[in-house]
């Protein structure tokens, strides 16, 4: 269990947010996290509610549901963290719901937990893609170009987020009269 | 009737098989959980101080994001969060983000499978809100505003 910079972890998840496009003969870029291994393999996209309890909607819940790959050998691999800063991997993998796909990228353990992060995933058929799919989807939804600093922000700039930062401060003590 | 039963279980298992895998799974236990509401991510990877208020902000951006939102346990386990009460649409979720970093006590089901613990929760028996005044001592993670 060791401590890592900051800064340093935060510049690598975001050089892997610009990989915005894969070639085949990328690889998982390192990130430095605890435990890591770089790792290449096929899985089916699941949603993890559904494989653990048999609830299981047609699309994996769209997108609002953890999301896991289920490996031949049975290994159900959590995929927590994609290529972008402060996002996950749903939006990068229900496209692929129920579908083999390649997923390169990390596992990391610790705390005796094991997790993915997702920095890449090859649908059947289908060439490489950077998984970044929430910024690009945010960028969308406001009609912004992905390059717009404004997406490299989003999290500074996300209309939810500034709301409930107003409401709740950035330490969520404003209602107790705790601000920074 | 036996070729209907058949036809049927073909079915079944050519549109997903969900269920089907769900059966092998073990049973899930009954348990109570007393922790706080935290990124399940920036936790694990330790890529930064992730607890209590010094982390609230970064918590609000990852659980926006995506991210699945876990509980650090007074066991000092994590639970990764499956369901709220009866939301299982728990990525993006407004009303749990709004519960981010606060000290919980929840019941629900946990599912073990592969080093990682599930949690589908179905009530939440206590919010304290937040308690950990971890910027005394860490400023606001990561970035320092």
């Amino acid at each position: 269990m060791r401590k890592i910079g900051t800064l340093a972890a935060l510049a690598v998840v975001a050089l892997g947010a610009g990989l915005s496009e894969a070639n085949t003969a990328q690889a998982a870029n390192s990130w430095g996290l605890p435990g890591e291994e770089t790792a290449r393999f096929d899985a089916k996209v699941v949603d993890v509610m559904c494989v653990l309890t048999g609830d299981c909607p047609t699309d994996c819940g769209a997108g609002k549901r953890v999301m896991g790959l289920l490996r031949d050998s049975g290994e159900l691999v959590l995929a927590i963290k994609n290529a972008g800063p402060f996002t996950g991997t749903a939006r990068d993998l229900v496209p692929f719901c129920g579908q083999t796909v390649t997923a390169d990228g990390l596992f990391t353990i610790n705390y005796g937990v094991k997790t993915f992060a997702l920095q890449f995933v090859k649908p059947k058929d289908a060439d490489w893609r950077g998984a970044n799919g929430f910024i690009k989807e945010w960028a969308k939804e406001r009609a912004l170009d992905p390059k717009d600093d404004k997406v490299k922000q989003w999290f500074r700039n996300d209309e939810q987020v500034k709301a409930l930062i107003d409401e709740q401060g950035k330490l969520g003590l404003k209602s107790k009269g705790i601000t920074p | 009737m036996r070729r209907d039963l058949i036809l049927g279980l073909g079915l079944a298992l050519a549109l997903g098989g969900g269920p089907a895998l769900a059966a092998d799974a073990p049973a899930p236990k009954r348990v109570t959980v007393t922790g706080e509401i935290i990124d399940s991510w920036c936790y694990l990877s330790e890529i930064m101080y992730a607890q209590g208020s010094a982390h609230h902000q970064c918590a609000l951006w990852c659980a926006r994001g995506g991210v699945p939102v876990g509980i650090l346990g007074e066991d000092e386990q994590v639970y990764v969060v499956l369901k709220m009460q009866d939301d299982s649409a728990v990525l993006e979720n407004p009303g749990i983000m709004k519960l981010q970093t606060n000290k919980v006590t929840v019941e629900g089901n946990l599912y073990e499978r592969d080093s990682v613990k599930y949690l589908a929760i179905d009530t939440i028996i206590d919010d304290q809100g937040i308690v950990n005044y971890s910027h005394e001592e860490f400023d606001i993670q990561p970035f320092g505003e």
